[in-house]
């Protein structure tokens, strides 16, 4: 039988053949993969696949699309990332980790880095973050301004977040003590 | 059970499914008032001034006379009558110019007949004058139903990161 594979081996080309033309591989794996038969097992897989992929997706590895430069330049306008909601399962957020805040639900977050814990004092002064009365080396902020912000104590159950983009004016920049109960979970990567 | 049995099982789920899913229900009246205020409120760049107006007048329908707004880092805590309303409001879609008012995880909770708490996220997306923003606020409101129709009596915007 002459079939499309031997005639381009035969003129000696490069052997790239349409898969799906192919009448030697009617049910090669790669067409069973784009074209299965519909039988009760596939609609079990697939049922069972749409419901991992809504817990997953949905609840546990929430993807986020990023907008605004609050963060920036460590996540930039229009980039993607993940929520890792099990993150502060078993160990609450340490400083410097990256969290997501929630408003009324998760479809809308704020992205922030955690700076202070609870019993911990903060304050900025000209621009630069101290906490319990020394300054933070905070290596991931590229844009400064001339933040003032007096000493103040970070209440029980509550964490301080702000972003990385401290080049905006204070007033224009959502930061400060947020409840633990708030926090969505961490973000990857 | 016969086909026939079966057919009118189905039939009544069908029509009590559809019933549910289609009519009108006050929280879904809530919900699309609340879609229409974010429509009414965004604004698209050169906005003729005439559809600005039937906007912002559409919107202030759809609040209380007077409706209440608090906002207590801005220090506002004010009830606006229907004009103030429709005064601020385009004012606002002068200052945003091709804006984006939406609602997004809206709860809404019907404890009284004739009385309604909204809790959602008002996001933005637009330009002011210092250029591209993106915004969003958590925001309580207050529905009351006055004559069959579910009005906004008061907006709170809850402030919960402290500085």
């Amino acid at each position: 039988m002459n079939t499309s594979r031997e005639k381009t081996a035969n003129l000696g080309l490069l052997n790239i053949t349409p898969i799906f033309s192919d009448p030697i591989m009617p049910s090669s794996p790669i067409r069973r993969f784009f074209f299965p038969a519909l039988t009760k097992r596939f609609f079990l897989r697939l049922l069972l696949l749409s419901l991992a992929c809504y817990i997953i997706f949905g609840h546990i590895l929430i993807p986020l699309r990023i907008q605004g430069m609050s963060m920036e330049p460590t996540y930039q306008d229009g980039s993607y990332a993940l929520c890792w909601r099990l993150q502060f399962l078993l160990s609450p957020p340490k400083r410097f980790d990256v969290v997501t805040v929630r408003f009324s639900g998760r479809r809308v977050m704020l992205l922030k880095r955690v700076v202070a814990l609870v019993g911990e004092t903060v304050e900025f002064r000209n621009g630069l973050l101290y906490v319990n009365g020394n300054p933070v080396e905070e290596p991931y902020v590229h844009y400064r301004s001339d933040w003032q912000l007096p000493q103040r104590t970070v209440a029980p159950g509550h964490i301080y977040v702000v972003g990385d983009n401290r080049g905006t004016p204070m007033a224009r920049h959502q930061f400060g003590e947020v409840n633990m109960n708030r926090i969505v979970g961490g973000v990857l990567p | 059970m016969n086909n026939k049995t079966v057919v009118l099982i189905l039939a009544i789920v069908l029509m009590v499914g559809g019933a549910i899913f289609f009519l009108p229900s006050d929280e879904k009246k809530i919900r699309n008032n609340l879609d229409s205020l974010g429509e009414y409120c965004s604004t698209v760049k050169d906005e003729p001034l005439l559809d600005a107006l039937q906007k912002v007048t559409f919107a202030a329908k759809l609040c209380t006379d007077p409706c209440k707004v608090h906002i207590e880092s801005s220090q506002i805590d004010h009830e606006f009558g229907q004009k103030e309303i429709t005064d601020r409001l385009l004012m606002l879609k002068k200052r945003l110019s091709n804006t984006t008012f939406s609602f997004e995880d809206t709860f809404v909770d019907i404890p009284g007949d004739n009385r309604a708490e909204v809790t959602t996220t008002l996001r933005l997306n637009g330009e002011s004058v210092n250029g591209r923003f993106t915004d969003a606020y958590e925001i309580q409101i207050s529905v009351e139903k006055q004559d069959g129709d579910w009005l906004f009596s008061s907006f709170t915007v809850v402030e919960f990161m402290k500085k």
